[in-house]
Formats: structure tokens, sequence, C-alpha cells
């Protein structure tokens, strides 16, 4: 190698490492409607809980247009009033603040629909605040009552307390594992005790590695 | 005068085989080079020790202004001097601003688990303090738990998203671990198949190790304000479980849990006070010197020395890396009278100066490792130039100095989150709604130390109430912070 050579490749060098890496920086983009979903490497993500709570919301408002279908040639059913006490995660998985949005999505869904009004959150937190009760113990009759009561003081009463509940199931096989996401709609009214029950599953699976990513891709659908 | 040497240079000269006056000459220049190489590093030393001065005698004004004046001068120290800064402004009562540069390092900092490629090869050949500032993993987790601090004294609009973003983070940094003890695992079963077989993720010492370097902190701050909702007891309940979990010294864990599993926020008619302390002065790092491999380092050279064509730059100047140290401590707890005339202590829920003796013991020998590796590439890049330009006699003598000045001028990389504390503590009060006060006063284990300080806490019905104070030592250092009920 001769000087001039020497210092060329040096030069070269000391020049590439000037423009590697980059530090503290990220890149977004706004999706378009008719984008998919991200699909969460390690765990649920938006691909799992939309389409969980459009499932089990459209199947609850399915089943509540077909109950006031049969019985409004007999009575008009008044504005039922839900309040949606809160998702509870029971799964493997953090929800993370998507549980947050389930809620808002699941109760905006169900005010939209017309079947049923729904009480702000915000009296709910403070009822439940005011009565320091859990969501569990309003189906005890003392907890209900002192629940009704504390709602009542705001101005707000209602006919059915909802619960949203996720769990989950896990199947492992070596490299990979699949999770079946179960979400379930509760719905019981408080003058009768009667519950109506709705809910929808998603199953994903995660690989490992790309061998058993590219194993469980069939083309053709499966056996 | 040869033998008045140390035994690097001795053994170095002897090889050389020079004369007396070369061997002089070279080391005068060498003393030169090395002290003004040394001269930076003693400098920044003695302006952080200036400025940990001022913050621990409550000079917090003056810490800040010196904190400005060596961002301004270095750039590597830039993004540390802000984390610390945001210390400063916190516990000087300025809670929005402490969250400002807090979210601006947050920012700097998100997704960085570790050096851009850059920073590794600018690193390889000049040191440690080229690479960009990249946290500890207990100290990303911390930057949330901070922001979530800031964020409660202030006006809690956005604690909820710090509280999922502590989660998240730990989720991540426990993801990329358990992935990297995946693949050593792998390796060391394709190394010896015997111990192979099904996963040992339960295996109990390996969960407890990997237990003892999380950060409960996180999950219980996480656990407390999901709690304070009254709708998400689950959230709180998987919080606490992981408080149990990974501090199980601590105390209040269990009653927390049970709480969140089965009880309620608090009975009615009353609200919770936490009190937060941060005690006892944090960890810091300091450059020390890596005896054992200087001397392999050493050898090596030398012998490759004898059999190559040219002289291997010297190993003269010592292999240094950083050693966290932490100080001791002369209090250990902060007691709290409440309003009943009993007397209760705050519990360690984090115990970050350990914390960071742990992490700075394993990476150890990765940072020993990169030093080797720069050391050799650096002897590589001289050799390659001697090879390159046939030197000889004088001009690879020269060679060597320079090399040897190059070697000098490394420094360990002590640049930290000075302001932290050795641990941070808390203590749950539920008391009855009003206007309460409060008498707290820092310990020794039984023994009391220093004043007793009085303060007024608002109880509201179903709420938290969170205050903030700082116990580096006995005296209490910036203001006590306090929520507005969330």
């Amino acid at each position: 190698m001769n000087r001039r050579h020497f210092c060329r490749m040096t030069g070269l060098g000391l020049m590439g490492l000037s423009v590697l890496g980059c530090r503290g920086r990220q890149w977004s983009r706004v999706l378009d409607d008719d984008q998919a979903d991200l699909v969460g490497s390690h765990t649920a993500g938006a691909e799992t809980y939309n389409r969980l709570v459009d499932t089990a919301v459209a199947r609850l408002l399915g089943r509540e247009h077909e109950v006031l279908l049969s019985t409004s040639v007999e009575s008009n059913v008044p504005g039922r009033r839900v309040c949606f006490v809160g998702v509870e995660n029971r799964s493997a998985e953090e929800m993370g603040d998507f549980k947050e949005q389930v809620y808002e999505q699941i109760d905006a869904s169900i005010a939209s629909s017309g079947a049923f009004d729904t009480i702000s959150r915000r009296y709910i937190e403070a009822g439940l605040r005011a009565s320091h009760l859990r969501p569990d113990d309003l189906l005890t009759p003392n907890g209900q009552r002192a629940f009704q009561t504390a709602m009542e003081r705001q101005g707000q009463t209602f006919d059915y307390l909802m619960y949203a509940t996720l769990t989950s199931g896990t199947t492992v096989r070596n490299q990979e594992q699949q999770r079946d996401y179960l979400l379930t709609l509760e719905l019981v009214n408080v003058q009768t005790g009667q519950f109506q029950k709705e809910s929808a599953t998603i199953r994903k699976g995660y690989h490992k590695t790309q061998i058993a990513r590219l194993k469980s891709y069939q083309p053709f659908g499966s056996r | 005068m040869l033998k008045t040497l140390p035994q690097p240079l001795h053994f170095f000269f002897q090889s050389l085989g020079s004369s007396r006056v070369v061997g002089f000459a070279n080391l005068l220049v060498m003393i030169v080079l090395i002290g003004l190489c040394g001269s930076g590093c003693a400098s920044r030393q003695k302006s952080w020790d200036r400025i940990r001065a001022s913050f621990y005698d409550d000079r917090l004004e003056i810490a800040d202004s010196q904190l400005d004046e060596i961002a301004s001068r270095s750039k590597s120290d830039r993004d540390v001097a802000k984390l610390n800064q945001a210390m400063i402004q916190l516990w000087s009562g300025h809670p929005k601003e402490a969250e400002k540069l807090l979210l601006q390092s947050r920012n700097l900092f998100h997704g960085l688990q570790g050096t851009a490629l850059r920073d590794n090869l600018v690193s390889l050949a000049t040191d440690e303090t080229h690479r960009e500032f990249v946290p500890e993993d207990y100290e990303l987790v911390l930057l949330r738990a901070m922001l979530a601090f800031s964020n409660l004294v202030d006006d809690g609009e956005d604690v909820l998203a710090y509280a999922f973003q502590i989660n998240q983070t730990q989720q991540e940094l426990i993801r990329l671990r358990s992935s990297s003890n995946e693949a050593e695992q792998r390796q060391q079963v394709a190394q010896n198949p015997a111990q192979g077989g099904p996963r040992n993720d339960a295996h109990p010492k390996a969960k407890s190790e990997d237990a003892e370097k999380q950060l409960a902190l996180g999950p219980y701050l996480y656990g407390l304000i999901r709690e304070a909702t009254c709708m998400n007891y689950d959230d709180a309940a998987r919080g606490y479980a992981r408080v149990v979990d990974w501090a199980p010294e601590f105390s209040q864990g269990p009653s927390d849990l049970a709480r969140a599993r089965n009880g309620v926020h608090s009975a009615p008619g009353r609200g919770v006070v936490y009190l937060f302390a941060m005690v006892g002065r944090g960890p810091y790092k300091a450059e020390t010197v890596e005896i054992p491999t200087t001397q392999a380092m050493f050898f090596a050279d030398r012998l490759l020395s004898v059999v190559g064509k040219h002289n291997l730059t010297p190993t003269v100047s010592p292999i240094k890396i950083a050693e966290v140290i932490q100080p001791h401590n002369p209090l250990d707890r902060i007691l709290v009278q409440t309003p009943d005339g009993r007397w209760g202590q705050t519990e360690v829920i984090s115990d970050l100066g350990a914390l960071a003796v742990r992490q700075s013991e394993e990476r150890r020998n990765e940072v020993v490792g990169r030093a080797v590796a720069r050391r050799a590439l650096k002897k590589a890049a001289l050799y390659a130039t001697k090879e390159a330009t046939s030197s000889d006699g004088v001009t690879s003598l020269a060679l060597d100095l320079v090399g040897m000045a190059w070697e000098a001028s490394e420094s360990a990389d002590t640049r930290c989150w000075e302001f932290l504390p050795e641990t941070v503590q808390v203590l749950r009060m539920e008391l009855p709604v009003g206007r309460h006060r409060l008498t707290v006063q820092p310990a020794y284990g039984k023994n009391r130390l220093g004043n007793a300080e009085s303060l007024t806490v608002n109880v509201q019905d179903g709420r938290n109430q969170y205050i903030m104070v700082n116990y580096p030592g006995m005296r209490r250092v910036g203001q006590v912070l306090q929520s507005s009920g969330h």
C-alpha cells in the first residue's frame, strides 16, 4: 500500500463514520382510513381491540334490537340508561393505554346506537368515589343501593349496569404461541337482575423465529 | 534512571533498546502530553464536584447556573446536565419547568436502548465520553417516574399518560432483557446439550435475580394512579403484584395488593396521603484504573512488538473505566407523625444505589471489553501507518509518542444522573377528610436526626394527596412539594 492509497482509504473511512447513525430521532406517518392497522408483535394492539369492540358491540346491539322488535308491539320501551362501569382486564397481557380507548369506543358506540342512553364516565367515577365502592360491589344489594343513592344525588339514575371484560387463553407450541382474546360485554338489569351477555373473539399467533412464522403461513388454507 | 520508572515504562525502554538520551526525551514528551490530555478530565471532575456541593448545600440556583456553564462548555455533558437541571427545577418548586426538561430528555432517549453505530465507532477512535450519553435501564424508568411526580405536584392532567409510559418502558426493558436471556440460554444449550430441555423461565433463582434489577417504584406509581380512578382496581392489582414480586422487603406491598384485589381505595369520609421521600445522596460515577487489563495489554503489546516488524505503541497509560460510587448516608428513613399522634415511617420502594452498583458491575466486562478494543484499534492504526509509511527510527518513535498521547487522552465516562437519591421511600396514610398537620423528621433506624418539620395537608374524600420531600442528608434540600387532590 502506498502513502496516497493509505490516506485515501483513511479519509473515506472517516467520511463513512460521520454519516452513520442518528440519535433521538423517530419518524411517523398518518395512516389512511383504508390502510390496515399495524399488528402488535408481542401483544395485542389496534388490530385486535378494534375488531373485538366492533364485533362485541354489534352483537349486543343486534340482540337488543331483536328484543325491541319483539316487545315494542306490547309496550313502548322508555329511554333506558346504561351505566358502563368499566373494562376489566383479566387477560395475560397489559392493555396499557388501550384500556381507556376500549372504554371510550364501547361507550360511544352504545350511546350513538339509539338503543340506550349512557351516563357520562365522569359521573360514574364521582359516584364510585363518593360511595367508596368497587365496580364489582355494585351487584350486591347494599352496594347497589349506595351507588344508586350517590348517582341520584348527581341526578343520574340508571336502569342497567354494563361491564366489559377482556380475557385470554394461551397455547404454546415450542417457538410459537397462539393467544385467544375474548371481549365480553355484560348488561345487567338492576331492576330484575336479568342479564345479557355478548362476546367476540380474536385468535392471534406469535412466532419467535422466522421459520415458525413461515411454517404457520398457509396460502392455500389450513388442513 | 530507568530503574526508577514504573514497571511498564521500564520494560518499554528496555525493549526499545534505546539510549538514555532517547529515553529521557521520550519520557519528557510523554509526560507533557499525558499532562495536557489529563488536565481536561480533572477539570471536568472538579466542575461536577462543585455542582454536587452546591446542590447538597441547598444552593439550587448556583447549582443551576453551574450546570448551564458546563452544558455550554461541553457538548457531551449537555444531556446529562439537562436531567440534573430538571431535578433542580423540581426541588426549587417549579414542577412545570422540571416536566419540560424531563420531556425533552425523554424524547431524546426514547427508544434508545443502545448508542448509535456512529457513536460506537467514534468512541473506538477516541474514548467513552465521545459516545452520546445513554441512561441506564433504571434511569429510563425513573425518567418517566419523575415526569409523573412533576405532573402530580402540578396540575396532574398528564399523570395517567406518564403512568402508562412507566409501565410500557418497564415492559419493553423486561422484554429486551428476556430475549437476550433466551439467546444466552440457547447458546448455553448449544454448547452443552446435556443441560438442554424445556424452557426454564420459572427457575426461582433466575426470577429473583431478574426481579432485583427492576424498579418497583414504576409499578407502584402506576398502581396508585390507577387505583385512584376507583374504576381500575384490576390495573392497580397488576401493578402492586409486581411491587410485591420485585420488592418483597417493602412491607406495605401485600396490603396494597390485597386492597386492590378485594378492598376499596379508602373508607367513607377518608382520603389518602402519599408521602414520597428521596432519602440519601444517590450514586455517582468516578474514574478508576483497570490495572489487570492494563498489565495484560502491556505484556501483549510487548510480545507482539518482539515478533512483529514494527513496535506496537506501548501501553503506558492505564485503561480507565467508570465505577459507580454509592456514598454512605447518615439517614435511612423519614419518620412521620400523623394527626393521631402516632409515628409512622417511610419504607424503601426502590434502592437506586444498590441498583446502580449492580448494573455497573454487570456492565463492567462490556466496558472493559470496549476499552481493550479501543486500545487495540489505536495500536493497529498506528502499526498500519508505520507499515504504510515504512517508518523506522525517529519516525517510528514519533508515531509511538503520538500513539501514547492518543491513548493517554482517554477518559472514563463518568456522566450520570447525579441528583438522584440513594433510595425512594414512601408512606401511605389514610386520614379523615380535612386539614391535618404532619411532622416529618429524618432518622437512622430508631435514632432521630436533624430537625422535625411540620407540614399541612388537606385531605379530600376518596382522593389521593401527594407530598414529596428530598433529604439527601439530615437537612432537607429544596421545597416540600404538594399536590392538590387527584
